[in-house]
């Protein structure tokens, strides 16, 4: 159990900075998601946090104390490796014990055969032995317990690089992208598990992730980072319907929101290319962007006069239960994507030109230096 | 259409079997059938004389000596270049400056020619001229012979202390006496043996993948000992494995020392196979004999390959 918190954290290799002040409040008990893109600086602020790496500036406190001169092993913090970074000459069951045995016991009652001697060593490693197979049985390890890591599968490897880092029961845990080496269907799979075990466990969570779907499904709060920065930070919820940036709209969510440049008049109308949006700002600019998810785009029967625009299709991508329409508006060389209902396009074929719209109130406009820009008011047209 | 196919991968693989059987196979076969003969090099026919020759080498003392002195060569030289390469390359790879400088030192005599590196040895040990026995001797009487001999430690007399004794009555003979010429061998056999051990190992410590550290850092192992035993040392099994077969082969191989300094002397302390199979062979003319002692130093180093191939290497890959 454990708030952690971080100021101006900076990091310098050489003479590029990969972090350039990053100030984080984690509460207690939150599973908080680090996503950005590869090369943000994730996994090193994570390491930072757990004192394997050491920042150039900056403070990093767990429960109101500063651990920054605390090696990582006093931290009690757990981490899981990307790796799993099990040691492999041992079996499940000793790769889950080491840390309890490490914390618990001294050298010497470590000692092969000479440990046994000393006075209460049986009972100390008698309640290891407790809490190591409690934890193989949250974690369902039991059958494998006498495996060495190479005869197991990287489900089952996930799984016991869990149980190690479990079994301290450490004020917190640090995951760095601990299911990309999974297949999709157990990353699905293992999403689930690892949010449910966080509900039971209730200690905190920080996890890096570059995949924007596992940070929406499974965090509290997700930290958006780029470039060594943490650009926003929220909820699921508000990173996804209300980022605060270009960068954010654009990489969370799949598929990508779709970003058409606006031309606003002088009473802030927004028009894109020469179609009226029905969007109005005050700021007076001359150029926007206008991001539109695939979701929040309609078909329009008929020739529906002003408020929608001519879709010209080129490919129809079938998921079963959604289609998304590949294609641009006429004149725009922009490929956008919209999402449709199954129903919805039988009719449609590849080179047709259909009538799109966007739901009210769904697009965002963005600034030519990606800031959000609010909107004033939209028209009253297009009731979606 | 099947056995034609097999026939034809015979025929490819022909010049290599080929080339073995007649550059690896027929030699030990033909030293393993001279071995059961008094054949000698010049005559013309020879007798078979059955199992005597090895019956010889298990009850002569010579013999019995022969492998004793490659035995206890094998025994010190084994562990002790392996435990300096390994704490070598350890310190080197803990270094960020200056690694390459002691590699290369320590490489040094592993690239060097042996024999010119005897040589150079027996002028450093030459029990009057040599350069360590002066030293030693300087120390006699001085603050060296005092610290050394230990009499400043309670209950011990100085006076019986290795050190003392030698300052009354003369540094040893290090190739002269008995009592240190194989120890002094094997000294030149580590010297020269632990450097190629140590590049092995910095090549299995640099294979090691960092997160395993990182592991152990977050499961508590503070101790650089506690990092050595749940790491590296286990990471290093394949590495360990595979020196230690070759440095037994390389030992049991010593030659050049032997040739150079000792000649099998003082009364065969050192007369290790290699050279036991030259000088019955090629000086004596004792060709049966020779081959004789062949076959067994062969069967030594197949002995130890199969262990390593069967027994260890099991269970030190992991995956
Ligand atoms: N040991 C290092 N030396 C130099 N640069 C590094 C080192 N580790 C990471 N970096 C750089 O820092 C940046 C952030 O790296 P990292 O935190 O690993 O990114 P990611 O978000 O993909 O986990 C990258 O640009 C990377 O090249
Ligand atoms: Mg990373």
């Amino acid at each position: 159990m454990a708030d952690i918190r971080l100021r101006s954290i900076e990091k310098m290799y050489g003479e590029t900075a990969a972090l350039c002040g990053i100030d984080l409040d984690i509460r207690d008990g939150e599973f908080l998601t680090l996503v950005g893109p590869s090369g943000c600086g994730k996994s090193t602020l994570l390491r930072i946090i757990a004192g394997l790496e050491e920042q150039t500036r900056g403070e990093v406190e767990i429960d109101g104390k500063s651990v920054n001169k605390i090696r990582a092993s006093k931290r009690d913090l757990a981490m899981v490796f990307q790796s799993y970074a099990l040691y492999p000459h041992l079996t499940v069951w000793q790769n889950m014990i080491t840390p309890l045995r490490l914390r618990d016991l001294s050298s010497l009652e470590r000692m092969p055969f000479i440990g046994r001697f000393v006075p209460g060593q049986r009972d100390k490693v008698k309640s290891l032995h407790t809490l190591a197979g409690e934890t193989a049985h949250t974690l369902k390890l039991e059958q494998l317990l006498h495996r060495k890591p190479g005869q197991l599968s990287g489900g089952q490897r996930q799984r016991v690089a869990l149980g190690r880092a479990m079994v301290r029961k450490p004020r917190a845990f640090l995951m760095d992208e601990p299911l990309s080496n999974l297949d999709a269907a157990l990353r699905v799979h293992m999403r689930a598990e690892l949010a449910e075990l966080h509900r039971n466990l209730k200690t905190t969570f920080i996890y890096v992730t570059h995949d924007q779907a596992e940070a929406l499904t499974m965090s509290d709060r997700i930290a958006i980072m780029i470039d060594g920065e943490i650009i926003q930070l929220g909820t699921p919820d508000e990173i996804y319907k209300n980022p605060r940036d270009r960068r954010v709209a654009e990489f969370v969510g799949s598929p990508k929101i779709n970003i058409l440049s606006g031309d606003v008049d002088e009473s802030g109308n927004v028009s894109i290319m020469g179609n009226h949006t029905g969007i109005r700002i005050r700021k007076r600019i001359k150029k926007v962007h206008l991001g539109i998810r695939p979701e929040h785009f309609r078909l329009v029967n008929g020739n529906g006069a002003t408020d929608s625009w001519p879709f010209h299709v080129t490919y129809k991508e079938n998921l079963g239960s959604d289609f998304y329409l590949h294609g641009h508006l006429n004149g725009s060389k922009n490929r956008i994507i919209t999402r449709a209902a199954p129903d919805e396009v039988g009719r449609i074929t590849i080179g047709e030109t259909v009538k799109v719209r966007a739901r009210q109130g769904k697009p965002m406009v963005f600034c030519d230096n990606d800031c959000r820009i609010d909107v004033m008011q939209e028209a009253g047209y297009g009731s979606a | 259409m099947a056995a034609r196919k097999n026939f034809m991968g015979y025929v490819f693989t022909a010049p290599a079997i080929i080339l073995m059987l007649v550059i690896l196979l027929a030699p030990v076969f033909i030293a393993a059938t001279l071995s059961f003969t008094d054949y000698s090099l010049g005559n013309s026919s020879f007798n078979w004389v059955g199992l005597e020759n090895y019956l010889k080498m298990f009850s002569r003392s010579t013999y019995v000596k022969m492998i004793t002195a490659s035995v206890t060569y094998v025994f010190i030289v084994v562990p002790g270049s392996i435990v300096l390469g390994l704490g070598a390359a350890l310190l080197i790879h803990s270094l960020r400056r200056f690694g390459d400088i002691y590699k290369t030192i320590y490489f040094l005599p592993v690239m060097a020619s042996l024999l010119a590196m005897a040589i150079v040895w027996e002028f450093t040990l030459h029990p009057t001229i040599g350069i360590i026995n002066k030293t030693l001797a300087s120390g006699c009487g001085n603050f060296p012979e005092i610290f050394f001999s230990l009499g400043w430690l309670p209950f011990v007399d100085g006076s019986s202390s290795w050190y003392s004794t030698c300052c009354r009555e003369g540094f040893p003979l290090w190739f002269g006496d008995k009592a240190y010429t194989m120890a002094t061998i094997c000294f030149i056999g580590i010297w020269q043996s632990f450097g190629f051990n140590m590049v092995l190992y910095l090549a299995g410590l640099t294979s090691i993948p960092r997160e395993l550290y990182q592991a152990a850092e977050m499961d508590g192992a503070v101790k650089g000992w506690d990092r050595f035993k749940l790491v590296t040392w286990p990471m290093l099994g394949p590495t360990t494995v595979f020196v230690v077969t070759i440095s037994t082969i390389r030992s049991f191989q010593v030659f050049d020392t032997v040739e150079a300094i000792t000649r099998g002397g003082p009364v065969k302390s050192t007369y290790v196979m290699m050279y036991a199979i030259y000088e019955k062979a090629i000086k004596h003319n004792m060709v049966g004999m020779g081959s004789a002692i062949v076959v067994v130093f062969l069967a030594f180093v197949l002995l130890l390959t199969f262990t390593q191939r069967y027994l260890v290497e099991r269970r030190v890959h992991y995956s």
